[in-house]
C-alpha cells in the first residue's frame, strides 16, 4: 500500500514560487489500478517519481509530508531500499537504460537481486513473451525504435516481479494496439497476481477502459479523484483545463444536458450505443 | 558509421572471453610501442586488417585507420619539425627543416600510434560492454561498481555521439550549415553545441543511475551475474600468441 500525506515538493532550481506538488494526500490500496492524469507541469512526474522515494532523494528541494510504501517512510530509506517493493517505468525510455542489447537489459535487475539462474532464465523468456519482442532479445538497444524501447523497459521492470509497479507514460510512443495490449496485460497482472498498478498517461480513453481509479491533477493539486466514470463526469473541468477526454464522454454530456439523457457517462462505444438508444427512445 | 559499436558475429574473435580479448589488444598495442622498426609497424597494421577482415571488420578497420592516420599525420609533422637528429635532409635558407633522424621518428611515431590504437578501436566492435563488465567481475574479481563505471563510460561514448548529431540536425533544421572548410568557423558554430549537448548527457546519466539503483544496483555480488565467461582454449592460444609476439619485440630492442 502506499500512502501519501499532505506531501507538498518545490523543486530547488525551480523558477517562482510554485511547488510541483502542494497538499496532495492519497491511498493506493494492494491491487488497485489508478490511472494519474493531468496537464503537463501538472506534477504527475514528481508524484510517480515520489511514490518510490527518487523524489526527495534523487531531485533536491524542499519536501514536506509523508510518503509511506507499505509503512516505511520514503524520506528514511534511499530508493534501493524500496527496489523490491517498487518498479518504475520512467517517461524518458532512453536515459533509465543501462545496457546495450535487450537480454542484458532485461537481465539487469535480475542478476543485481541475485536470483538464482533458472529463475532469471524463465523469467526472462517470460517477458520477453508477455511483451511479445522474443524477435528483439540479441537487439541493440540503440537500434530499436522508441515504441520497442518502452517495451523492453516494462518488461525489465516486470521481470523484477515487484509488488507495485509505477510506470510514467508507458505507452507515449506505441501504437493504439500495442497501448491496448501494454494495458490489458497492467490489468491481468492487476486482477490476477494482486499487483498495485500506477500509470501517468495521456491516453485517456484506455485509462477509462481499464483503470479502477483516476486521479486528475492541475499544477501540483489534487483536482478530482474517484472512479473513471465520476471522474470523467466533469466535462466542464476538463475543457477548461485543456485535456481531451472521450468524444463519447463529451457526447454523454451534452446529452445530459440537453435532457435527453439521464444515465451514466459513457466511456466505452456500447456504452454509448446504449446511451444514444436511450436518447432516441 | 558509429566506430565504437558492437558489430555482432561469430568469428574466433567474436568468441574470446571479453578478457582475453581486452588483454589482446592491450598486448598486441604494447607490442606496437617496444617495436623499433617502420617496416615492422607496417606489418602490424596490415597484420591487424588481415585479422579484422577474418572477423568480417574489414570496412571498419579501414575507416578507423583512415581516422587514425589523419592523427598519425598531425605526429608525424610534429615529429618531422621538432626532431634535430641525423643527417640534414631538406634546408631553406641555411636553416634546416627536416633530418633524416626527424624523418625515420615521424614515420615510426605516427605508424606506431595506427598500430597501436588499432586493435583497442576494434576490441569495442567485436565486445559488448556489458559481457566485458560481467567477464571483469566473474574472472578478475573486480568489485562490480568499478567495473560498471568503467564499462558504462564506454558505453556512452556512442550514445553521446548521437545525442550530438541530434542536436546537429536539429540546428541544420534551424539553417545552421556545418558544411564549411573553415576550420576557426566550423569551431565557432560547434561549440554553442557543446552546453545543450552537457546538459542531456548530464540528465541522461543521472537517470541511468537512478534507473539502476531502482532495479538493485547495491545489490549486486559476485556471483550474481546469469551468464558465464569460461576461459577456454582459444583463449589461451590468443594471449600465448601475443605474449610470444611482445617477447620477440623486446628481444628485438
Amino acid at each position: 500500500m502506499i500512502s501519501i500525506d499532505n506531501v507538498t515538493f518545490r523543486y530547488q532550481n525551480q523558477r517562482g514560487d510554485e511547488a510541483a506538488l502542494k497538499n496532495v494526500s492519497l491511498t493506493v490500496e494492494d491491487g488497485e489500478f489508478l490511472g494519474v492524469i493531468g496537464t503537463s507541469g501538472a506534477g504527475k512526474t514528481t508524484l510517480a517519481l515520489a511514490m518510490c522515494g527518487v523524489v526527495p532523494h534523487e531531485f533536491k528541494g524542499d519536501f514536506y509530508g509523508a510518503v509511506l510504501v507499505d509503512g516505511e517512510d520514503t524520506v528514511e530509506h534511499a530508493p534501493s531500499h524500496f527496489a523490491r517493493k517498487v518498479g518504475e517505468v520512467f517517461q524518458d525510455i532512453d536515459s533509465q537504460m543501462v545496457a546495450s542489447v535487450v537480454e542484458d537489459e532485461i537481465l539487469f535487475g535480475m542478476e543485481n537481486f541475485g536470483l538464482p539462474h533458472e529463475e532469471i532464465g524463465a523469467r526472462l523468456d517470460r517477458v520477453l513473451r508477455e511483451m511479445g519482442i522474443e524477435a528483439l532479445r540479441e537487439r541493440s538497444i540503440a537500434s530499436l525504435s522508441g515504441g520497442q524501447k518502452q517495451k523492453v523497459a516494462i518488461a525489465a521492470t516486470l521481470a523484477l516481479e515487484p509488488r507495485i509497479l509505477v510506470l510514467d507514460e508507458p505507452t507515449g510512443e506505441l501504437d493504439p494496439e500495442s497501448s491496448r495490449e501494454i494495458f490489458a496485460l497492467l490489468r491481468r497482472l492487476c486482477e490476477e497476481k494482486g499487483i498495485t498498478v500506477v500509470i501517468v498517461e495521456q491516453k485517456i480513453k484506455l485509462l477509462c477502459e481499464y483503470a479502477k481509479r483516476l486521479i486528475v491533477l492541475e499544477r501540483g493539486e489534487m483536482r478530482f479523484d474517484g472512479a473513471p466514470r465520476e471522474v470523467i463526469a466533469h466535462v466542464d473541468t476538463f475543457k477548461s483545463l485543456g485535456i481531451n477526454i472521450p468524444p463519447v464522454a463529451e457526447l454523454s454530456a451534452i446529452l445530459r444536458e440537453g435532457g435527453a439523457y439521464a444515465g451514466d457517462v459513457a466511456l466505452t462505444l456500447p456504452e454509448a450505443e446504449r446511451m444514444a438508444r436511450e436518447a432516441m427512445a | 558509421m558509429n566506430l565504437l559499436s558492437v558489430m555482432p558475429g561469430d568469428s574466433f574473435l567474436h568468441r574470446l572471453n571479453p578478457v582475453t580479448k581486452l588483454a589482446a589488444a592491450f598486448l598486441y598495442g604494447i607490442g606496437c610501442i617496444l617495436c623499433d622498426s617502420i617496416a615492422m609497424e607496417v606489418v602490424f597494421i596490415l597484420l591487424m586488417l588481415l585479422i579484422s577482415a577474418s572477423a568480417g571488420l574489414l570496412p571498419r578497420a579501414l575507416a578507423l585507420t583512415r581516422r587514425l592516420l589523419v592523427l598519425g599525420l598531425f605526429m608525424f609533422v610534429i615529429q618531422l619539425l621538432f626532431v634535430r637528429t641525423g643527417a640534414p635532409l631538406l634546408s631553406l635558407g641555411g636553416v634546416t627543416l627536416v633530418t633524416t633522424g626527424g624523418l625515420r621518428s615521424a614515420l615510426l611515431l605516427s605508424l606506431r600510434v595506427v598500430a597501436t590504437m588499432l586493435p583497442l578501436m576494434l576490441f569495442f566492435a567485436v565486445t559488448q560492454m556489458n559481457d566485458l563488465c560481467n567477464a571483469l567481475v566473474k574472472r578478475l574479481h573486480l568489485p562490480y561498481r568499478y567495473a560498471f563505471i568503467i564499462t558504462t563510460a564506454f558505453r556512452f561514448v556512442p550514445l553521446f555521439s548521437s545525442e550530438f548529431a541530434e542536436i546537429q540536425d536539429a540546428q541544420r533544421a534551424r539553417g545552421v550549415d556545418f558544411e564549411t572548410k573553415n576550420l576557426v568557423r566550423k569551431v565557432k558554430l560547434v561549440a554553442p553545441l557543446c552546453v545543450p549537448l552537457l546538459v542531456s548527457s548530464l540528465k541522461k546519466v543521472n537517470s541511468s543511475a537512478i534507473s539502476a539503483e531502482l532495479r538493485g544496483f547495491e545489490m549486486r555480488g559476485r556471483e550474481s551475474g546469469y551468464k558465464e565467461y569460461p576461459f577456454g582454449k582459444n583463449d589461451a592460444l590468443a594471449l600465448a600468441l601475443l605474449v610470444l609476439m611482445v617477447a620477440l619485440c623486446a628481444a628485438l630492442l
